[in-house]
């Protein structure tokens, strides 16, 4: 224990001592100490409101997409990597279909664009427009207030109103009551029906400008590109969300002709599946933060080893001393490791705390939620103490080795 | 020589015999080269003796106080300290007889730059595995028992060069040692200074300290009542002489 404290307290001094070589050393543990905070962190926030948001959509709920790939693909536009050109357009006709099995309580379907976006004198660009069917609200989570969504009717008539989320109206109205006015999207006059707030969600803080308008007059009146219709159905209370799935499932397979031996030409997509795909993602992140993280461990290991050569060899004589004065080998290789361990923990330490900054900047000042797991912490600690020892396992022993003759005659 | 027990190999040293070396023997292997350092010195050395060793520049002198100091191994022959075989103990034992039962001078003083000479003073203390109150204390005595009280707290480059080896005295004492070996204490020194470190010796010596000390001086040497001299690697005097 003394003699811990003593590694350190001589270790501090000889980082005192020799300032450029210790920089370097602890320049690459921070690094690789920094991406583990920054990058776990980034998971570990996004997780959690990833998590939160989908406790917030109706569980039940599932999806019809065209195309849907679980974990990561990058596509170059060719047939094999754009597998989705083989899947046809989910139809009008097909959610119709579903809307009338046993087993499902409501479709709802949805296409997105972006579009020009008026009021008086007032023009956004790029707004996010959505064309929604009436329960929408239900399938999406959170609510309208003021006002009121659109409602079936209105749905069917392809009447021109619109919802718009908390953004749109601070950008558009500024602190005047929206309900009532009439805003142009695209060119096309809509009415403000009510205001849209988010069920708390990954990038709630920051969502950007929206508008949620009825889908038959998204699909007369704002340019989309076509072929992306999305469903979200519920099932039937009391319903498993199972049988509803096996239901739309057997119904799109028989509209479209599929032979028992084909598989699917639509992806059918629930929370579950989600969050996989999550988790997948995630751990693409974790093998990118592994990957930098051990270069910047690696750059700073050498550094290790080449500051405590250096050490080592300076300090030949006092190797000797402390010899001649009854210290062990393995008293004199717990020395220098532990000399070696403070500097990779000083790293650790720095990066830790730039790390942390960097993550807390981030949530702030982005969408991205990030915060600092304890377990990064510790992580980022143990990895650097290991890297100390482990790399300055060589000089130490260099130095428990040497000679106490030799080294008390070294010059 | 009258004193010393006819030693053989296979025989235990009598009790106040605190050194012996039978036929002791050092061998440098240079490249195919044999240095022959020591080749068969047979010493004996009692309890409070004050021993000096003399001869010429390369005699071996420097090699048998490591081999007695338990710094190095001999090659040949035997090595008793204070009635246990060392000449065949292994790196761990003999560290700890280093520890506890020898305390070294050097002509550089060989203090810890960086440290403050109360910390040198505690590192023997340290590899002892004491607790750092009783430590403090013991070092701190030691720095007294040696004028240095005063002077705890600087580092060695805030010091004399007299004052510097009275710290590594006091480092030699604080163990309690069973001998203190000094190797041209001192060598670094001027004659005003010198005198005052053999004051020191000679105090040490007169409280029942057992010292055995190289030099190349006679008036340092004079202050001891044995003087032992080699030549190329074996004893050719021993001689004692009123203090
Ligand atoms: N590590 C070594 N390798 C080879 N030869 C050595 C080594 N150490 C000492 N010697 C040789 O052993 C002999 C005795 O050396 P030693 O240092 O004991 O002499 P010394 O009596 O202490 O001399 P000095 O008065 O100059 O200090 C010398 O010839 C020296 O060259
Ligand atoms: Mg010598």
């Amino acid at each position: 224990m003394t003699q811990l404290f003593e590694g350190i307290g001589i270790a501090l001094g000889s980082l005192r001592g020799n300032k450029a070589r210790a920089a370097l050393t602890i320049l690459g543990i921070a690094i690789g100490v920094m991406v583990v905070m920054i990058i776990a962190s980034m998971i570990s926030g996004i997780n959690r409101s990833v998590q939160h948001t989908f406790e917030s959509i109706a569980p039940r709920t599932f999806l019809v997409w065209r195309w849907f790939q679980a974990g990561v693909n990058i596509s170059d536009g060719s047939e094999e990597t754009s597998p989705w050109r083989r899947n046809p357009a989910i139809s009008g006709e097909e959610a119709d279909r579903i809307a009338l099995l046993p087993s499902v309580r409501y479709v709802t379907r949805r296409d997105e664009s972006s579009a020009r976006v008026e009021f008086g004198d007032l023009a956004l660009e790029s707004v996010n427009i959505s064309g929604l069917s009436s329960q929408w609200v239900e399938v999406n989570g959170g609510d309208v207030y003021p006002g009121r969504t659109f409602t079936r009717l209105e749905d069917l008539a392809n009447s021109r109103v619109v919802v718009i989320n908390k953004k749109l109206e601070a950008q558009l109205f500024r602190g005047r009551d929206p309900i009532g006015h009439t805003i142009k999207i695209a060119g096309v006059p809509f009415e403000v029906i009510g205001v849209y707030t988010p069920a708390p969600s990954l990038f709630s803080g920051a969502s950007p400008p929206f508008a949620g308008i009825p889908h038959g007059a998204f699909e007369k009146y704002v340019p989309f590109w076509k072929g992306w219709m999305k469903l979200a159905i519920a099932p039937v209370e009391d319903v498993p969300q199972q049988q509803a799935i096996d239901e739309v499932t057997a119904l799109l397979r028989s509209m479209r002709s599929l032979k028992p031996a084909q598989e699917n030409t639509f992806s059918i997509i629930t929370q579950d599946k989600l969050l996989d795909t999550w988790q997948q993602v995630t751990g693409v992140f974790f093998l990118v933060m592994i990957a930098l993280s051990s270069i910047g461990l690696m750059v700073g290991g050498v550094g290790v080893v080449a500051i405590m050569m250096i050490s080592v060899t300076e300090r030949t004589r006092e190797i000797g001393v402390r010899k001649a004065l009854g210290a062990t080998k393995r008293e004199i290789l717990w020395q220098f490791l532990v000399e070696a361990a403070t500097l990779t923990l000083v790293g650790g330490a720095i990066g830790m705390l730039v790390g942390g900054t960097v993550a807390w900047v981030l949530s702030k000042a982005t969408p991205i939620p990030a915060y600092v797991p304890i377990w990064s912490i510790v992580v980022a600690l143990a990895a650097s103490v290991l890297t100390g020892i482990g790399f300055g396992l060589y000089p130490a022993n260099r130095a428990a080795r040497l000679d106490p003759v030799e080294a008390l005659r070294y010059e | 020589m009258s004193l010393a027990q006819q030693f053989r190999t296979g025989d235990t040293p009598l009790p106040d015999i605190i050194i012996l070396t039978h036929k002791l023997a050092r061998a440098y292997d240079m490249g195919g080269e044999v240095v022959r350092a020591l080749r068969g010195v047979s010493l004996q050395i009692r309890r409070n003796e004050y021993v000096a060793i003399m001869g010429p520049s390369g005699s071996g002198k420097s090699t048998l106080m490591n081999l007695i100091g338990c710094l190095d191994t001999p090659t040949g022959g035997e090595y008793w300290l204070n009635g246990q075989k060392v000449s065949d103990l292994g790196d761990d034992a003999l560290a700890r007889i280093r520890n506890k039962e020898i305390g070294f001078v050097f002509q550089t003083f060989n203090l810890l730059p960086r440290a403050t000479a109360l910390h040198n003073v505690e590192l023997p203390l340290i590899y002892a595995g004491l607790g750092a109150k009783e430590r403090r204390a013991q070092a701190a005595q030691a720095l007294e028992r040696v004028g240095l009280g005063d002077r705890m707290e600087h580092r060695p480059n805030e010091l004399s060069g007299g004052q510097r080896q009275r710290v590594a005295i006091a480092r030699a004492l604080v163990n309690d040692p069973s001998i203190l070996l000094a190797d041209e204490p001192t060598g670094n020194l001027d004659s005003a200074t010198s005198g005052e470190i053999m004051e020191v010796f000679g105090a040490l010596h007169r409280q029942g300290q057992t010292v055995v000390m190289v030099t190349h001086e006679h008036d340092i040497a004079a202050h001891a009542a044995r003087v032992v001299t080699l030549r190329d690697g074996l004893v050719a005097t021993d001689q004692r002489q009123a203090a």
